[in-house]
């Protein structure tokens, strides 16, 4: 499904001696299928954006389209329509059992038990979690990792048409991040989901996003494909932002040998030019 | 609704004379105004004490759309107060609607009520509007200290009001969070009967109360990481001292509070 946002402002508690601007005119297309990637640093209105986007928070001004229809105060998005995330999910988990979590959503929606079943253990093993094995457990039992799976699973259970996802592997381990970001990159490649997801590691970002937006101070200052804007180095540095540790290590290779040495986004690519210095040298 | 847009305590800006002075004094000059309040009877009493707090909020330069603000929740009780004086006393008969009877006595009683009741909440209006919570429950716990001879632990009390006053706005943003991504799952808040309703709560108060148990572990352990033990013999950074605007500030209060009086009461 296609989001669009056009001329999006937004001003917490407007008229009012606390009010905070944390959006300044944004536009922005979300194209059916892409993985669009939100940078930026803390603060800087990215949650927000996706808030706004889900069609949670409704902006102080501008329009907010999902597909061919308008979302407003009145208009809200047909459940179901959008997978939402905050940051850190597993804080929402309420059931006593992990597959009742899960299956709130479906069961809301109205389906019947066999589609409820089916759309739990395709979402709990889409995330990479074993149904069988904790479908039972109280989610509290769980350790943060899978909670966040869990979380996830619920809403994936939805099938939604886009997800949105804001920071999703903040506090899990370094292992488990990687994992998640695989799971998600395989999940829209294999049912063409919409994904929006917000961050600041351009790492993670690197292996997530086709495409990227940075936002800075509630306005949007770049957007682009993935390669031209994680490898701009002095484009992130101006927004607080690190590039990928394989574009660093590029540009390190580039001043020690003098040569220019193309920015590799992805280990491989990273690895395939070292290759080629090391032949250079021999 | 959008639970955000809440302001708790309703703490308004200002670097006015009634912002500067010491909230302790402030605290004992809006219980003196109830109390006066009380004692007062007649319009003539009212109008000087409407007049002083008129001139109070002038002063602080809190805006009218402010004081509405905070006048909003109690509205529905002043017109029910009304009402029921209007229309629920005996004696001379004003007008009479259909089965609804109005008295001479129940319009002024009502009047009287409604003025008496909107002058107290404004009172402790006032009071929050100029002080900022935290100076407020400092305030309160130092007026308690007497109560630490009865063995009554007067600044854990204080303590206690300003965590919890530290944890409104935390608590209300996490719970519109936790709104708004539940109703994104198909949770229903809002709308809907009673029994949708309660069921609908569920999945809102189960994490509600998981994070709030969290938050208090941690803050626990923080201050007990830090040495927390208790109020006794401990000092304080942000010391309360009377100056010469809390004497301006005690002096017209009571001024005006004995005008009232003596208009309302003794004349």
């Amino acid at each position: 499904m296609r989001l669009e946002l056009e001329n999006v402002s937004m001003v917490y508690q407007s008229g009012t001696p606390f009010s905070a601007r944390a959006l300044e005119d944004v536009s922005l297309t979300v194209e059916p299928g892409e993985r669009l990637a939100v940078a930026g640093p803390v603060g800087s209105g990215k949650s927000t954006l996706l808030a706004i986007l889900a069609g949670v928070e409704t902006p102080t001004s501008g329009r907010v389209i999902h597909g061919t229809r308008e979302i407003s105060r009145r208009q809200t998005p047909p459940p179901g329509s959008i997978g939402l995330a905050f940051q850190s999910p597993e804080n929402c988990l309420f059931e006593k059992t992990v597959y009742s979590d899960v299956s709130f959503a479906p069961r809301r929606q109205g389906l019947d038990g066999q589609e409820v079943r089916r759309r739990v253990e395709n979402s709990l093993a889409a995330v990479g979690t074993d149904p069988a094995s904790i479908g039972q457990r109280s989610p509290f039992s769980l350790s943060i990792g899978e909670q966040r799976r869990v979380a996830l699973a619920g809403v994936l259970a939805m099938e939604p048409r886009a997800l949105l996802l804001d920071e999703p592997t903040a506090y899990l381990d370094p292992a488990a991040r990687r994992e998640l970001i695989m799971q998600l990159v395989e999940l829209n490649e294999q049912t063409g989901v919409t994904m929006v997801m917000v961050g600041h590691d351009m790492d993670e970002l690197a292996r997530f996003a086709g495409r990227l937006v940075i936002i800075d101070g509630g306005r949007k200052v770049a957007e682009g494909r993935a390669e031209s804007i994680l490898t701009d180095s002095a484009l992130l540095a101006g927004h607080s932002l690190d590039p990928p540790g394989t574009v660093e290590l590029c540009s390190l290779l580039s001043a020690a040998t003098g040569d220019q040495v193309a920015p590799a986004l992805s280990e491989e690519q990273a690895i395939e030019t070292l290759m080629q210095i090391m032949e250079g040298k021999c | 609704m959008q639970i955000s847009n809440m302001v708790v305590g309703q703490f308004y800006p200002g670097t006015s004379i009634l912002h500067r002075v010491d909230p302790r004094t402030k605290i004992i000059a809006a219980c003196a105004f109830v109390i006066v309040l009380f004692m007062v009877n007649g319009f003539e009493g009212l109008a000087v004490m409407g007049a002083g707090l008129a001139a109070v909020i002038a002063l602080a330069g809190i805006p009218l759309s402010w004081l509405w603000r905070g006048l909003k929740p109690v509205l529905f009780l002043l017109v029910i107060t009304f009402a029921f004086q209007l229309f629920l006393s005996g004696g001379e008969e004003l007008w009479r609607l259909g089965p609804v009877t109005v008295y001479r006595a129940g319009l002024v009683q009502g009047a009287f009520l409604t003025a008496r009741l909107l002058l107290l909440v404004l009172s402790g209006s006032i009071l929050t509007f100029s002080t900022p919570p935290v100076l407020l429950t400092d305030a309160l716990g130092r007026l308690m200290e007497p109560l630490a001879k009865l063995k009554i632990p007067a600044y854990e009390l204080a303590l206690m009001m300003t965590i919890a006053l530290r944890f409104i706005p935390t608590l209300v943003m996490e719970v519109d969070r936790i709104i708004k991504a539940q109703k994104a799952r198909g949770a229903v808040t809002s709308g809907g009967g009673l029994l949708v309703r309660a069921r609908g709560i569920m999945p809102v108060l189960v994490p509600l109360f998981v994070m709030s148990f969290r938050h208090a572990d941690e803050l626990a352990l923080a201050m007990e990481s830090r040495c927390w033990r208790g109020g006794r013999g401990r000092t304080i950074r942000r010391k309360l001292a009377f100056s010469n605007k809390d004497a301006v500030f005690a002096t017209v209060v009571l001024a005006v509070l004995a005008a009232s009086l003596w208009m309302g009461r003794f004349r």
